[in-house]
């Protein structure tokens, strides 16, 4: 009985990502791998049966992925995907840890051990504002406790809200566990309500870099390539965001058939009609109307800053990418392409407060994928920066 | 103890009333398969295993361990949780199955407007229990939709209440004796049907379980609470689908089959349709449906409203 109840359980397994910077191939990878057995991505750390980092994390977001952890509620396993090819292999052992009902027990019961054994009052400093929800790992500066505190959480304090208004102020970091959310970011808010009142923004880096044996000898094709897979990748983020499935689905296999080294020429087309479709609906352009990134988040290139322009302008470019390439439009020198995408970066996280500043959390969430953060260019800035 | 109506509606005996949560569950079970069939052939997998996955997720949430969240509000949470199924029982109990009733009140047309209104709570409580920002910004999103949608709901119910002159759901079925409502009043049938969707939190407005908020109001719920929040959602889905039948659609009536199958054929057939919706639609933000429902749906719902009272005291 228990164990065809955990057969059943486990032909869908829930898997929590957790993406290193630098590792977007190995999370699109296994997202890739999910989508083919039919197992779904967890939204929360409550939803998931399998937490899956993707890369090596740094010291903080390891720690961020502990308290992740903890918060699965089991039957759980974790995996650590670093490397593409044992993908399959390694989900078949996560499945075969889900279904192991001892092993499973014996991780409960050790769990339950320790919270007894812990002080009933949780440590404040965890739990922070509302850092016990599913994606507030990063507060965990342990503050003192001088006032009385439920829970061991200080309560909300108060302010004005934009009406005026007297509202209580909640401590919330966004990330840096969030689906569809730049790798590593983590956005620290004050909220009244579902408005962002402050925030601040940092990266939590990665240990390491993945291996990229090709770096120098890699040619214009792959580097097109892996700039079509990465617009692809933004775009089906902010369309998922914006609560489009199909088109999201979309995006998301033509990625996924590039990650796999389809042919460009012929999703060229593909993509092109992907953007049309984009263009036509009048739905999306509605629920994106007057998003706009402003200030200094995007360049002053006198390209549109619409969210809607630049998602269309991504698929745009990809699909020019992959209609040329093949016949040799050069793209620039990677190195100068590097420094002006890490410059880039780097002015769009300096933005980010500005930004988020008076918007709802809805609001924030398609602006920060409407910047198309990424990440690991930042990771190489402060690298040189260090130098 | 039954009574017999001026119309064939046949009160039956509250033995009955155990088969209705049965019914309820095996339609909402029905509909989540064809909710996952649909899923697996967009995304390219066998439709079978798609339609088995609800069987797989409910042997999943019923092994996984139920999780609390510090400070949690355990007991507001809980009720949240386990009253969204009860709410959809009590809605079905005043639709007519064919000529049956579980309960033939005067004014079912309320009854069923009492509970949807307990849906809002219902809600609210799941996103407040949790004490943590995204569930609770989830049950925020709710309300906001529930203030949309609402009026224009009570004013959908009322249209075919006020053709039949009555509140009685036998009476409103008898009504369409010879023409159904839905013929003549469509835009009360589209806001009844937009609104079920609407406070089943499905769809296009599901926003309040949003992937941009990590799951809304399910960010935090696992194990059994899981499992009956998403069954409550399909099972008020349910309800309102089968609520349509006896409000818009003539109830029992159709040719051939006998009546308590018609019922259950239209239900099927409207709850198909909701379901399918979601795999069409894209979501709708709140703050943006706000403005549409008060300004255009509301005043189309008074219309709709207005000719209907001016053709009943016409006729």
């Amino acid at each position: 009985m228990t164990s065809s109840l955990a057969r059943w359980a486990s032909t869908s397994v829930h898997v929590l990502i957790v993406q290193v910077p630098g590792w977007d191939e190995s999370r699109m990878l296994l997202e890739a791998e999910l989508d083919r057995r039919g197992w779904s991505v967890a939204l929360s750390p409550a939803d998931a049966d399998l937490l899956a980092v993707c890369g090596i994390p740094g010291d903080e977001l390891r720690a961020a992925c502990d308290l992740v952890w903890d918060q699965l509620p089991g039957p759980r396993t974790r995996v650590s995907v670093t490397v593409a090819a044992a993908l399959p292999t390694l989900l078949d052992g996560a499945v075969a840890h889900l279904v192991d009902d001892s092993r499973q027990r014996k991780d409960a019961r050790a769990r339950s051990q320790r919270v007894a054994a812990e002080d009933p009052r949780p440590d404040a400093g965890e739990h922070e504002g509302m850092a016990h929800g599913p994606m507030d790992h990063a507060a965990m500066d342990h503050g003192g406790m001088d006032m009385p505190m439920p829970g061991g959480i200080p309560l909300a304090g108060g302010g004005d809200d934009r009406d005026g208004l007297e509202m209580d102020i909640l401590t919330v970091p966004l990330g840096p566990v969030l689906p569809h959310w730049p790798a590593g970011l983590v956005v620290e808010c004050m909220l009244q309500g579902d408005v962002i009142v402050s925030a601040k923004a940092r990266i939590l880096q990665a240990a390491s870099a993945p291996k990229e044996a090709s770096k120098q000898a890699m040619t214009d094709v792959v580097d097109a390539r892996r700039r079509i897979i990465r617009l692809c990748d933004q775009a089906s983020q902010l369309l998922a965001l914006a609560g489009w499935q199909a088109a999201e689905q979309n995006a998301r296999w033509l990625r996924d058939d590039l990650l796999r080294g389809a042919d460009l020429t012929d999703h060229g087309a593909a993509l092109d009609r992907l953007r049309r479709r984009v263009e036509r609906s009048t739905l999306l352009r509605w629920s994106l109307k007057g998003l706009t990134l402003t200030g200094s988040a995007t360049r002053d290139d006198g390209a549109d800053p619409s969210i809607r322009h630049r998602l269309i302008g991504w698929l745009r470019e990809a699909a020019e990418l992959a209609g040329t390439t093949p016949g040799g439009r050069p793209i620039a020198a990677h190195d100068a392409n590097r420094a002006q995408e890490a410059q880039e970066a780097q002015d769009a996280l300096d933005a980010l407060p500005d930004l988020l500043r008076g918007t709802d959390l809805g609001t924030a969430r398609l602006l920060i994928a409407g910047l198309g953060l990424d990440t690991a260019a930042l990771r190489e800035t402060h690298e040189h920066s260090h130098d | 103890m039954s009574t017999l109506m001026t119309e064939p509606i046949v009160q039956v005996s509250p033995a009955w009333a155990v088969l209705a949560p049965l019914a309820l569950l095996l339609f909402a079970l029905a509909g989540a398969g064809l909710n996952g069939a649909l899923a697996a052939r967009s995304a390219g997998r066998p439709v079978r295993s798609g339609a088995g996955a609800p069987i797989a997720q409910v042997a999943r949430l019923l092994r996984q361990r139920r999780q609390v969240t510090v400070a949690a509000d355990v007991l507001l949470w809980r009720i949240g949780a386990g009253g969204l199924v009860i709410v959809a029982i009590l809605k079905i109990l005043v639709i007519p199955l064919g000529p049956w009733t579980l309960a033939d009140l005067d004014v079912g047309v309320v009854w069923f407007n009492t509970m949807d209104v307990m849906i809002w709570a219902l809600f609210w409580l799941i996103g407040w229990g949790a004490n943590s920002a995204h569930a609770l910004v989830g049950g925020y999103r709710f309300l906001s939709l529930a203030v949309s949608y609402e009026l224009p709901l009570m004013f959908a119910l009322i249209t075919p209440a006020v053709a039949a002159r009555s509140l009685r759901v036998g009476d409103v079925v008898a009504a369409q004796h010879d023409l159904w409502f839905v013929v003549w009043m469509p835009v009360a049938f589209v806001i009844f049907c937009g609104s079920v969707i609407a406070f089943s939190s499905w769809g296009p407005f599901a926003t309040g379980a949003g992937r941009d908020i990590a799951g809304g109001f399910l960010a935090d719920v696992s194990g059994v609470d899981r499992l009956l929040i998403l069954t409550g959602r399909y099972a008020v889905l349910t309800a309102g689908a089968a609520f349509a039948v006896p409000l818009f659609l003539g109830g029992g009536a159709g040719p051939l089959l006998p009546d308590w199958l018609w019922t259950i054929v239209k239900t099927a057939l409207v709850l198909a349709a909701f379901v399918a919706i979601r795999h069409k639609v894209p979501t709708i933000r709140p703050d943006r449906f706000a403005e549409v429902a008060w300004i255009i749906v509301l005043p189309a719902a008074l219309l709709q409203v207005l000719v209907v009272a001016i053709i009943s005291v016409g006729s």
